[in-house]
């Protein structure tokens, strides 16, 4: 089948070419979001670049892809995922009568199906869907590493078709902890099990006598605030692949486990004999974290010489 | 004030079924969407406010279809046992697998039947899927305003006032009514039902449909292919006796031994 490609996001999100590259032989166009450099997008192949400068909200972003891939054809849509494009995008998908797979990991076409590799069921499961006709894929821009091939982008200013629907009226900026924690190599983990705000400081000292970053549960980034959103691991946080996770006062609720599954080596630490992480542990020490904590921040410190 | 709630009754992830190495979709038992429990309640409360009727909505999305009704009803009851006053369940072959955009349409249509409504209410997203799509979907379909992540909602008049709780900013956002919003699991705490309302709710209508009462016929898009889980083998090493630093050095010996540790 015909199929024009079409990746959405901004000049940050380039890994999703990477993606858009298993579709062979096809051309592929970029909407791209804010400033960046079109070069750049040349040099993975990208051929046509729309450029949309001025930032609108989901509605209108919505109206504007859906004639974007109505006017350019599009079959294939690969966009980011984050709350914008996830209000965004399905509003886009049911205008133009297509699926939006999200989480996906691999597609590949076979003659005149396609088909895409996903996680679900609550990333429990790896899931293989065959799809005929348009479609919209969405995924983390990292999974994918796009390869070079130079061409020369054109570029294109786009404009944008503005619906005020939802005014917005105030807007409150939120702390950013500046962690990726999608890259940590090691991570100390904090959940529910810790009953102050201040007693996070155990957690944190660990982490710096390993050399780690600390993520958290969706209670302690949600809820109680006491940790930025970028710590936050899980179904709906981020996806953790360390060498080392330690998790501290975390039950281990599927939706905790959906962030770590491929972490390398699990530790828990839980005062509760039953808490379902131990089931998913290699190494799991049953004790209060009070007690616990120091004493095994001050061995690591006496043998790492830290 | 009319308030439609959209309950997934989703695979209960936590109790995935396997066989021969695939997950086994129709002996995993469902449950109703945790998030959508929140929803439940928002709606319950906004008519606890300012009156009017909470429906709740559902398609059934996995099979088989003569087992899962029963299963669907009991848990319809549950929703219904927390105050909403009535439930309309579509069950049909055509929608088993179905994508999200056959859901959002069948969805769209009862809604419209309905006649009357000011907000629609669903969760951010469901337990099993995890797509989120279904609410900005329902609402393009039915061309009205949609609010997502809300973690504050309130009525004022003929608007909704709500706050959005995204990645780096609390958003203050007005629309006006009818409109969709999708509330976060923070937005409050679901009610526990008394023995009395789940009595109760056993009176409560459940309407039963298929795409032939809607008038609807669907195409599929979409064949989902298998589904395989993802087995993760772990040690399972659990130290629970000695005292703590007994415990410490147990659990240091062993990230030494991985190499996870190099003592200096
Ligand atoms: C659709 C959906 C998406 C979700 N997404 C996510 C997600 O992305 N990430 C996520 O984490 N959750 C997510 N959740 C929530 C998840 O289901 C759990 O509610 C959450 O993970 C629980 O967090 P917790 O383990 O910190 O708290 P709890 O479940 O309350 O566990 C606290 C643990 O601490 C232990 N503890 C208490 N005191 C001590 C002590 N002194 N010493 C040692 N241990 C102690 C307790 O034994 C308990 O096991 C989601 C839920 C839904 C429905």
């Amino acid at each position: 089948m015909a199929m024009g490609v079409l990746v959405v996001g901004s000049i940050g999100d380039i890994g999703l070419v990477g993606l858009a590259q298993r579709f062979r032989g096809q051309d592929v166009h970029y909407l791209l979001t804010g400033q960046g450099d079109v070069v750049q997008l040349g040099r993975y192949g990208v051929s046509r670049v729309y450029q949309l400068t001025t930032g609108i909200d989901e509605y209108s972003f919505s109206e504007t892809l859906t004639d974007l891939v109505n006017r350019g054809s599009y079959s294939i849509i690969i966009t980011p995922v984050n709350r914008f494009y996830r209000t965004a995008v399905p509003m886009a998908a049911q205008r133009l009568s297509a699926p939006l797979l999200t989480d996906v990991i691999d597609v590949k076409p076979i003659d005149n199906e396609l088909e895409v590799v996903l996680n679900s069921f609550g990333n429990r499961a790896q899931v293989t869907v065959k799809v005929t006709g348009r479609v919209l894929l969405m995924a983390p821009p990292a999974r994918f590493k796009p390869s070079e091939n130079p061409v020369n982008a054109s570029i294109e200013p786009l404009q944008p078709r503005v619906v005020n629907v939802v005014k917005v009226v105030s807007t409150e900026g939120k702390a950013k902890g500046g962690v990726r924690i999608e890259d940590a190599e090691l991570i100390v983990a904090v959940g529910r099990g810790f009953r102050r705000r201040e007693d996070l400081k155990l957690a944190f000292e660990l982490a710096e006598v390993l050399g780690a970053e600390v993520g958290c549960s969706r209670p302690i980034a949600a809820d109680l605030k006491w940790l930025s959103e970028d710590h936050w691991i899980g179904l709906s946080g981020r996806r953790v692949r360390p060498r080392l996770y330690i998790a501290i006062g975390i039950s281990g609720q599927p939706q905790h486990l959906a962030g770590m599954m491929e972490s390398r080596t699990v530790v828990v630490i839980n005062n509760d004999p039953n808490a379902p992480f131990f089931r998913n542990c290699d190494y799991g020490v049953v004790e209060d974290l009070y007690s616990f904590i120091p004493v095994l921040t001050r061995r690591l410190r006496d043998i790492l010489k830290r | 004030m009319d308030v439609v709630v959209l309950v997934k009754l989703a695979l209960d992830t936590g109790q995935l079924r396997v066989s021969e190495g695939k997950v086994d979709v129709e002996s995993t038992p469902l449950k109703v969407s945790d998030i959508d429990r929140n929803a439940v309640e928002e709606a319950v409360r906004v008519r606890e406010r300012v009156g009017g009727l909470v429906h709740v909505v559902s398609i059934l999305k996995y099979g088989p279809i003569q087992r899962r009704l029963q299963e669907a009803e009991g848990l319809l009851r549950e929703v219904l046992a927390m105050g909403a006053d009535d439930a309309y369940l579509v069950a049909d072959e055509a929608l088993i697998g179905s994508d999200q955009s056959v859901t959002a349409k069948v969805i769209a249509s009862i809604i419209r039947r309905l006649g009357k409504y000011d907000l629609v209410i669903a969760g951010e997203a469901t337990v099993d899927g995890y797509t989120g799509q279904v609410g900005p979907r329902v609402a393009a379909e039915l061309g009205i305003p949609v609010v997502t992540y809300v973690r504050e909602l309130r009525i004022e008049g003929s608007r909704v006032v709500a706050k959005r709780d995204l990645e780096d900013a609390v958003q203050t956002v007005e629309t006006p009514l009818p409109a969709l919003v999708t509330v976060t699991r923070e937005i409050n705490t679901p009610r526990i039902p008394t023995l009395l309302q789940i009595r109760a709710a056993v009176r409560k209508p459940i309407g039963k449909l298929t795409l032939a009462d809607l008038g609807l016929t669907l195409k599929p898009t979409i064949k989902v292919e298998s589904a395989v889980p993802m087995q993760v083998k772990r040690r399972g090493v659990v130290i629970r006796e000695g005292t703590v630093d007994e415990k410490a050095d147990r659990l240091v010996q062993a990230l030494i031994q991985e190499g996870l540790l190099t003592p200096r």
